[in-house]
C-alpha cells in the first residue's frame, strides 16, 4: 500500500512533466542523483548528494515519531512544526545565554531544552485536549502560527537578533555544535571534495535512537500498551482502568519532546543560529506523510523520512539538470499524501470485480484509520443506540 | 406437502453457492420459501445466512446457481432489481436518519412531491397512515426517529419495505435488539402480516423464537444446508443439534448453591446514566460467596449502571459499596480490579476488547501494569504474558491458530472467551457477569454457562446481568429484578416466567424481604 502510493505519485507525477512539456525521464534522474547519488550526468559528486540527503532525512525522522506517537493513541499531531521551532528557539536561547559552559554541559542542556521547549508546546495542546476538549488538531494549528510568529520577533528586532536588519539570531556558542561525522577540515579531501563539505552529523545517532526509543516505548512498555489501547478504543482503557485524559497529556508531552529535539539537533548541528529560512521550513508538515507513509512503524518512518529526504535534496539537481522546477518535488509529495489521505488505490480495487473481500473480513481500512479508529472522531450516534 | 408446484413458492432458490477468498460462504445450498408462510432461517454465526440473503436481496452476486421468485428465474444485477420484484429487507441494524420523521424516514428516495418538486407532507402523512391502518401497525409519522424506542424504529423499517411494494420480507435477526414484550408485538404484527398475504423469511438463532413464529425451518451450518424442517414436528434439541453439529446440552445442569459469606454489599446506591440523568435510584443487596445473584429486567433499567459503578468504570452519586469491609465506593477500575472484582462488560468489541490487539494483548488488558506481566509498572514482561495466554487460550478452549491473532479476526464467541478467560484467570473474589452470552453461539453460551457456574462451585460470588430470561433463570440461585433503577424483588429462581415478566415492566407485589 505505502509502495503503491509512491508508485502512483511518480506515474502522476511524470504526466504532469510530459503535459507541462518536460522530459520525466530526465526529471526523475535528476532527482535520483540528487537524492540517492545514482544516475548522474552532470559530474555530480554523488557522496556529496548522499549526505545532503541524509541531513534532511534527520530531522523528518524525528518529527515523523512525534506525529506518529499521536496516531497511536488516536491523536493528529498536526503541529510538530511548531513544537521544533519552539526547540530551535529553546536551543538557540540557550546556546547563546550559555555560550562560554564546556560542550560536555552545554549540548546536553541546549538538546534537553529544545526536547522540553518542544514538550511544552505539544503539551499546551494536551492538557486542552485533555480538560476542555479543544480538538488538538485546532490547536496545534494555531500553536504553529504562535511559533512562527514568536520566531519573527525573536530575530527581527527581538532579543536574539544579531544585528538590526539581519533577519538572523546570534550564533550559538561552540560547545553547543554536534560534530560532524568528518572533521570540519578544508584541506583534507574526502571523495574528491574537501571534507567540511559532507555535513553528516552526530544527529543521525540521535535520530535512530529516537526512532528506536519510539518503538521500545510503543511496543515493550505498559504505558505503551495504554496509548495503544487507549487510541484503539477509549472505553476499552477506561474499562482497564487507564485515564485517558492523563494518557494523553503524557502522549503529547513526548511527541514535543521528539519534535523538540528535532529542532534543537537542526540548530545544533547545521545552522548553528536561527535564520529566516525557518520561517518557511515544512519539515514538521512533512513528517505528518512521514509518518503516514510509515505507517507509523519505526521502520517506516524511517524509510519514509529516506525517502522526503531524497526528494527535498533532489529537486534542486533536477532543477539544474533537467531544468524542471523543484516544485514537481512538492506535487510529489503531495500526490503521495493525497492517494494514502483518499486511500485512492484501494478504492480502486475494490471496484475490480473479483478483488472484491469477504463481508465477514475485516474492511480494508484507509491507513489512517488503521491508526485512528474510534478514538479520532466520535462515531454518529445511531438510530439504533437510543433506547 | 408432496405435491408443492413451483408457482406455490414465492422464493426457490437453487444451487446457490458463493465463495470468498478463504471461504465458501454458501456451497450448494437450496431454500424454499412457500407463497404466505413465516420461514425461518437458523444456523450459528458465520453459517452463511447472511450471505445467502444478500444474495437473495441483490446485494451479492452468487457464483452460481439460480433463484426463482415466484415460479419465475430472474437475474438480480442489485438491491433495485429485488426491490422491483417485490422483495424487502429489513437489516440487524437498522437504516434510518434519527433527525428525521417516521415520515420522513419512510419516504426518503420515494418522496411524494408537489407539483413544484416540495416534499408533500400531507400526501406522505396520508400513504403512511393507509399502510399503517391495512396491517395494524401504529406508528405516529410526524414523530422524530431518533426519539422513539428500538421497537418502533423496527416498525418504521418495517413500514419503509410495505411502502417501497414488498410482498416477500426478509427479517435479519430482528428480535437481537428487543425486549421480550417487544419481541411479542413484533410477532403480533408478523403475523397480521401473513394474513394480509405477504411472505416472510426469519433469520435467528433464538431457537425458542423460531419455534414459536415460524412454519418451517431451514437449517444451515459451515455454508451448507444441514436441514429442512417443518415446525411442528421439530424440537429445540433437534435444531439446535443440527445447527451445532453434535448434540448439546440447552439446559444448564449445575448443583444445589453453598452460599458462604456475604462478599459485595451494595448499600442504597445511585448514579446517573450517560445522559446525566438518574438511572440507579438507592439499589441494596448482598452478594455472597459461591451464588450466582441474576439480575432480571428490561433492557435500561439501570442494570448496565449498576454493573459499572460496582466495577469502577461510573461513578456512584450516593450510597456505598463494601467488598469484605473495605469501602470500595470511590475505587476506579484499576484498584477494583486489584481488590478482586473482575468484569465481563456487555459490550464485547468496544470495551471488553481491544479488537486490534492480539489474544495475548488482550489478556492482560487491566493489568498491565500489575508486577505479574511487568517490570516495575514499565516494561513489559513479554515472555510472562505469552506463556499467560497460552494458558488461557488452552483452559478456555479459545479457537485460535495462535495467540498473535488479533481479536478482531476470532469469532464472536471465541472473543467472548478470551473476555470470560481473562476475568476468571485472575481468580476474583466477585464476578460480574454483564450479557456473558450476548450474540455467541450455542457451543459458546453452554462453555461459558459451564465456567460460570464453575466459577461459583469455586466460592466466586457472582452477579449477573442478562437481557434473556431464560439464562438468568437457569443459572441464578437468587433473582433480582430491576425496574427503573430500583430492585423490585428478589426471586427464587423457579419463579414463573409471567410473574417476572410483571416484575419487570412495573406490576407485581413484591416478596417480602425484598427491597
Amino acid at each position: 500500500m505505502p509502495f503503491a502510493s509512491v508508485l502512483f505519485a511518480f506515474v502522476v507525477g511524470a504526466i504532469v512533466v510530459t503535459v507541462t512539456g518536460g522530459n520525466p525521464i530526465d526529471a526523475y534522474q535528476g532527482l535520483l542523483c540528487g537524492g540517492l547519488g545514482i544516475a548522474c550526468t552532470q559530474g555530480e559528486n554523488p557522496a556529496l548528494q548522499i549526505a545532503n540527503t541524509i541531513v534532511y532525512t534527520i530531522p523528518l525522522i524525528t518529527t515523523g515519531v512525534a506525529v506518529a506517537l499521536p496516531f497511536r493513541a488516536g491523536l493528529f499531531n498536526i503541529g510538530a512544526e511548531g513544537q521544533l521551532l519552539a526547540g530551535a528557539m529553546a536551543c538557540t536561547a540557550l546556546g547563546i545565554k550559555l555560550h562560554d559552559w564546556p560542550a560536555v554541559i552545554l549540548l546536553p542542556t541546549v538538546l534537553v531544552g529544545g526536547m522540553l521547549a518542544g514538550a511544552v508546546w505539544a503539551g499546551i495542546a494536551g492538557v486542552l485536549k485533555a480538560t476542555v476538549g479543544a480538538h488538538e488538531v485546532v490547536t496545534t494549528i494555531m500553536l504553529n502560527y504562535v511559533a512562527q510568529w514568536l520566531l519573527r520577533f525573536l530575530i527581527i528586532g527581538g532579543p536574539l537578533e544579531l544585528a538590526e536588519g539581519t533577519s538572523k539570531s546570534l550564533p550559538i556558542g561552540d560547545g553547543a555544535h554536534l560534530a560532524t561525522f568528518l572533521p570540519n577540515s578544508d584541506t583534507l579531501q574526502i571523495f574528491g571534495l574537501p571534507a567540511s563539505v559532507y555535513r553528516v552529523h552526530v544527529g543521525l545517532v540521535i535520530a535512530l535512537v529516537a526512532v528506536a526509543v519510539f518503538a521500545v516505548l510503543l511496543w515493550r512498555t505498559s504505558l505503551g500498551y495504554e496509548i495503544r489501547a487507549a487510541g484503539q478504543s477509549q472505553k476499552a482503557a477506561r474499562y482497564a482502568g487507564v485515564s485517558v485524559r492523563r494518557t494523553i497529556i503524557v502522549t503529547m508531552l513526548i511527541a514535543g519532546a521528539f519534535s523538540g529535539l528535532a529542532g534543537a539537533i537542526q540548530i545544533a548541528g547545521v545552522d548553528h543560529n536561527l535564520t529566516d529560512k525557518y520561517f518557511s521550513d515544512t519539515t514538521g508538515f512533512d513528517a505528518i506523510a512521514v509518518a503516514l507513509l510509515g505507517l507509523g512503524s519505526a521502520v517506516g518512518i524511517v524509510l519514509a523520512a529516506i525517502l522526503f529526504g531524497a526528494l527535498h535534496a533532489g529537486g534542486a539537481v533536477m532543477q539544474a539538470d533537467a531544468g524542471i522546477s523543484s516544485s514537481l518535488v512538492l506535487v510529489l509529495q503531495a500526490l503521495i499524501l493525497f492517494s494514502i489521505a483518499a486511500n485512492f488505490l484501494n478504492a480502486i480495487r475494490l471496484r475490480i470485480p473479483g478483488l472484491g473481500q469477504a463481508p465477514s473480513a475485516p474492511a480494508p481500512a484507509a491507513v489512517g484509520a488503521a491508526l485512528m479508529t474510534e478514538a479520532a472522531v466520535a462515531p454518529p450516534q445511531e438510530g439504533t443506540t437510543t433506547t | 406437502m408432496s405435491t408443492t408446484t413451483a408457482t406455490d413458492l414465492a422464493v426457490q432458490m437453487r444451487g446457490i453457492t458463493k465463495a470468498f477468498p478463504g471461504v465458501v460462504a454458501n456451497d450448494h445450498v437450496d431454500l424454499e420459501v412457500r407463497a404466505g408462510e413465516i420461514h425461518a432461517l437458523v444456523g450459528e454465526n458465520g453459517a452463511g445466512k447472511s450471505t445467502l440473503m444478500n444474495i437473495l436481496y441483490g446485494l451479492i452476486h452468487p457464483d452460481s446457481g439460480e433463484i426463482h421468485i415466484n415460479g419465475k428465474p430472474v437475474h438480480m444485477a442489485g438491491p433495485r432489481d429485488a426491490i422491483s420484484l417485490g422483495i424487502g429487507m429489513v437489516h440487524q441494524h437498522f437504516m434510518l436518519i434519527p433527525v428525521f420523521s417516521v415520515g420522513e424516514n419512510i419516504m426518503l428516495g420515494r418522496e411524494p412531491v408537489t407539483g413544484t418538486d416540495f416534499y408533500d407532507h400531507s400526501r406522505a402523512r396520508k400513504a403512511i397512515n393507509d399502510l399503517t391502518k391495512r396491517y395494524g401497525l401504529a406508528l405516529d409519522p410526524d414523530a422524530r426517529m431518533g426519539d422513539l424506542p428500538v421497537g418502533l424504529q423496527q416498525r418504521a423499517e418495517i413500514v419503509k419495505v410495505l411502502y417501497r411494494g414488498a410482498r416477500i420480507l426478509i427479517l435479519d435477526e430482528p428480535t437481537g435488539v428487543l425486549t421480550p414484550q417487544q419481541t411479542n408485538e413484533l410477532f403480533v404484527v408478523l403475523r397480521d402480516l401473513v394474513k394480509a398475504g405477504k411472505t416472510i423469511i426469519f433469520i435467528s438463532h433464538k431457537l425458542r423464537e423460531v419455534l414459536e413464529i415460524s412454519d418451517r425451518i431451514t437449517v444451515m451450518r459451515r455454508g451448507k444446508v444441514v436441514g429442512h424442517l417443518t415446525t411442528r414436528d421439530t424440537s429445540e434439541e433437534e435444531i439446535a443439534t443440527l445447527m451445532v453439529g453434535r448434540a448439546v446440552l440447552l439446559r444448564v445442569d449445575k448443583k444445589p448453591a453453598k452460599p458462604g459469606a456475604v462478599v459485595l454489599k451494595v448499600e442504597d446506591v445511585s448514579a446517573n446514566s450517560d445522559r446525566g440523568v438518574p438511572a440507579l435510584k438507592g439499589v441494596t443487596f448482598e452478594l455472597r460467596q459461591g451464588e450466582i445473584l441474576g439480575i432480571a429486567g428490561v433492557e435500561g433499567n439501570g442494570q448496565s449502571e449498576l454493573m459499572e459503578v460496582i466495577a469502577g468504570t461510573r461513578r456512584s452519586t450516593g450510597g456505598h459499596i463494601l467488598l469484605g469491609d473495605r469501602d470500595i465506593t470511590t475505587y476506579d477500575a484499576r484498584t477494583e480490579r486489584d481488590a478482586g472484582v473482575a468484569f465481563i462488560p456487555e459490550d464485547r468489541r468496544g470495551t471488553g476488547l481491544v479488537l486490534s490487539f492480539s489474544i495475548a494483548e488482550n489478556s492482560i488488558l487491566g493489568r498491565e501494569r500489575s508486577l505479574t506481566f511487568s517490570w516495575h509498572e514499565l516494561v513489559l514482561k513479554l515472555v510472562a504474558i505469552r506463556d499467560w495466554a497460552r494458558k488461557l487460550v488452552k483452559e478456555f478452549d479459545i479457537r485460535t491458530p495462535s495467540i498473535d491473532v488479533a481479536a478482531r479476526n476470532l469469532s464472536g464467541g471465541n472473543q467472548q472467551k478470551v473476555i470470560v478467560a481473562r476475568e476468571m484467570g485472575s481468580k476474583p473474589k466477585v464476578l460480574l457477569a454483564a450479557q456473558p452470552t450476548r450474540g455467541v453461539d450455542i457451543g459458546a453460551i453452554e462453555f461459558i454457562h459451564r465456567r460460570i457456574v464453575q466459577e461459583r462451585d469455586g466460592g466466586t460470588a457472582v452477579l449477573l446481568v442478562s437481557a434473556e430470561l431464560d439464562e438468568v433463570r437457569s443459572l441464578s440461585d437468587r433473582i433480582a429484578v430491576m425496574y427503573e433503577g430500583k430492585i423490585v424483588s428478589i426471586e427464587s429462581p423457579d419463579t414463573p416466567e409471567e410473574r417476572l415478566g410483571l416484575l419487570m415492566t412495573g406490576g407485581g407485589k413484591a416478596r417480602e424481604g425484598a427491597a
